[in-house]
């Protein structure tokens, strides 16, 4: 397959739609009424005025509708997907939009002194606050949670993240776009593939580049390496969260054996600049190949044996049960994906509509036998990921990997849609930057990435991660939790703190 | 849980870590300054089975009034400031700050300036320097286990 050019590269195609403020909020009900699933919105003066746009995904189309701000203020639609919460929140404090109908509108990035002026107040007999953080106990990233509880009792949590926010999005602005991936490759350490691949995809999408085929099987071979050492990482995690020593260190040692095979292919250990705009930076010999893919089978057995003792630990097993349930209905409405959705029995997963990579026409989703939505059924989600990914990596390297060159796509092929702009009457506002929207799916889900190039620069980069997805879907999953059980929760979604805050 | 330990058996034989010297310990608080998770995740590998940390007395520990050494990484976010500063007032003396990762040590970091307090170097004397991006869980060890902290 190495060398021949491609046909007809298949992507993920943009539709974009403006509305005007008064039919924003129908629009969007209309996108969600029609199967669209909210995967973003983000705030922008790339046209000039400040706009507002809520994506939508669609299989591998995502849809895109935008509203002018008018006073500075755009209609809520948090009242018809919760997943817009902190996105809205977020476009408050980081670009001054307020949204009407998102009542009260509490503060997500700016941290307030007062407790009263960022958490929900909990009234009633017995209710009391415990806060931690942002310094945990172990080697854990920063960030604050507030907790309402009665007794030991979880009845609600403000988590208060962002204590890491670099203003990585603003910073790379007027970057150029090959210098851009810097910022999204260093939002966060352990999905940088996933979230490479996105940036990479989105500037691929704005500026007309077409990726080849050898580039498309290095950056699958590259994304399922970051989803194997992050696997066993969560695995030995949750052992962790349970107290199971055993299970912690040989997991730890499992992931350890798939970071030195990380570093022996890319030369990191994290799989860092391995990702190039518009081609790959990976070459992998066929001896290299050959020799990963017997450490492959090495460390497939190995992992299999450890998982299958893992399961047949009934000790283990009954500490996990009923621990931080998700129910289905909610993991949608609060736009939950990766492993924690599918934890629930939600068939969603990112790699089904990921043309531009090389993922199998058959690909299909794992979901558990009885999909529970607690701590055990997202365990059980990285133990049966981890043999598709094993299978995935043997076949695709299968091949030697080489560089391949950037190239430009030839005007007329059909290999991209060059966004619609289907206006309804509305003027439009712009100096018409190049958007680029991808989507790709990381250990925890689904990272979207937004690009906006204007004259050849980064007018705008709008990165919303799995974790960032996941983080609402986890608060909500340990209500009604025992407080002790939060560190056990929080380590079955294992989500970053890095990405969200960037 | 018996193939687990054999499993870990077989890793302790093939690392094969040269046992510890001397009778030293190094409490060890790590306080995360806005780093990218790269840093956290070497760090909890140095205490994993190919490495093994404990063998020289090196323990992370939860709070900072156990420490002898504030283990720093990334650049030092507006919002970490003042907690990172009360960890390290909250530490008995003699006490040591270690910056872990090039971010720590202010080396190409990407940040917008206006998120970010003042470097660490100028926050807190900084007496061990642990560069790379992130440093290698070797580079951790070596660095940890050379320290002149607990002298």
């Amino acid at each position: 397959m190495s060398g021949s050019l491609p046909a007809a590269p298949a992507a993920q195609t943009l539709e974009e739609r403006m509305a005007r403020p008064s039919e924003f909020r129908a629009a969007c009900a209309e996108e969600l009424g029609r199967g669209g699933r909210f995967c973003g919105g983000y705030a922008s003066t790339a046209t000039g005025a400040p706009s507002w746009t809520a994506l939508f995904a669609v299989g591998a189309m995502t849809h895109a509708l935008r509203t002018v701000a008018i006073e500075g203020s755009v209609p809520s639609i948090v009242g018809l997907s919760g997943a817009a919460g902190w996105d809205e929140r977020e476009a408050h404090d980081l670009h001054g939009l307020d949204f009407a109908g998102h009542e009260p509108l509490r503060p997500l990035v700016e941290h307030p002194a007062a407790p009263a002026d960022w958490t929900v107040p909990v009234l009633g007999e017995g209710p009391y606050d415990v806060a931690v953080g942002p310094i945990h106990a172990g080697v854990i990233e920063s960030g604050h949670f507030r907790f309402h509880v009665v007794g030991e009792r979880i009845l609600l949590i403000d988590p208060r993240l962002f204590h890491k926010h670099r203003g990585l999005e603003r910073a790379a602005e007027g970057s150029r776009p090959e210098e851009g991936m810097a910022f999204a490759a260093r939002a966060c350490g352990a999905c940088a593939v996933a979230n490479s691949v996105a940036y990479a995809q989105a500037c691929e999408a704005a500026l007309d580049l077409v990726v080849d085929p050898d580039a498309r099987r290095a950056r699958t071979v590259l994304l399922e390496l970051e989803r194997l050492y992050n696997h066993l990482n969560d695995i030995s995690a949750i052992c962790a969260g349970v107290g199971f020593a055993p299970g912690t260190m040989a997991f730890a040692a499992l992931k350890e054996r798939a970071m030195r095979l990380n570093q022996e292919l890319s030369g990191h250990r994290f799989l860092f600049g391995s990702i190039a705009l518009g081609g790959s930076a990976l070459e992998i010999d066929r001896p290299a190949t050959e020799r990963a893919r017997a450490a492959l089978r090495d460390l497939a057995t190995d992992t299999a044996l450890a998982w299958r003792e893992l399961r047949f630990s009934a000790s283990v097993q009954a500490r996990l049960g009923g621990v931080g349930q998700l129910a289905p209905e909610d993991a949608i409405d609060l736009g939950a994906v990766g492993p924690s959705a599918r934890a629930t029995g939600i068939r969603l997963d990112t790699r089904t509509a990921s043309p531009a990579l090389a993922y199998p026409a058959d690909f299909a989703p794992v979901i558990p036998e009885d999909p529970t939505g607690d701590v055990a059924a997202r365990l059980e989600m990285r133990g049966l990921e981890l043999p598709a990914t094993f299978e995935l990596l043997d076949s695709l390297l299968a091949e030697p990997l080489s560089p391949a060159p950037l190239r430009k796509s030839v005007e007329g092929t059909p290999e991209r849609t060059s966004p619609q702009f289907v206006s309804e009457g509305v003027p439009s506002t712009d100096a018409s930057p190049s958007r680029g929207v991808a989507r790709v799916e990381s250990p925890r889900g689904e990272s979207v990435c937004v690009v906006e190039v204007v004259d050849g620069r980064i007018a705008r980069l709008h990165l919303r991660t799995a974790s960032y997805a996941n983080w609402p879907a986890l608060a909500h999953a340990a209500t009604e939790s025992l407080l002790p059980d939060f560190p056990l929760i929080n380590k079955s979604f294992e989500l970053c703190y890095a990405c969200v805050d960037r | 849980m018996f193939v687990l330990l054999r499993h870990l058996d077989r890793v302790r034989r093939e690392v094969a870590l040269p046992r510890r010297q001397g009778a030293n310990s190094l409490a060890v608080r790590h306080v995360d300054a806005g780093s990218c998770n790269a840093c956290e995740h070497e760090l909890t590998a140095t205490a994993g089975p190919h490495y093994d940390l404990q063998r020289f007395g090196i323990d992370i520990v939860a709070s900072p009034r156990h420490a002898d050494v504030l283990l720093v990484t990334g650049p030092v976010t507006t919002r970490m400031r003042d907690a990172l500063l009360a960890a390290y007032e909250a530490m008995p003396e003699p006490r040591r700050v270690a910056a872990l990762g090039d971010c720590a040590l202010g080396c190409g970091v990407l940040a917008l300036a206006t998120e970010l307090a003042e470097p660490l170097e100028e926050l807190l004397p900084v007496d061990i320097r642990i560069p790379g991006c992130p440093p290698s869980p070797e580079a951790i060890a070596l660095a940890l286990t050379e320290s002149p902290a607990g002298e």
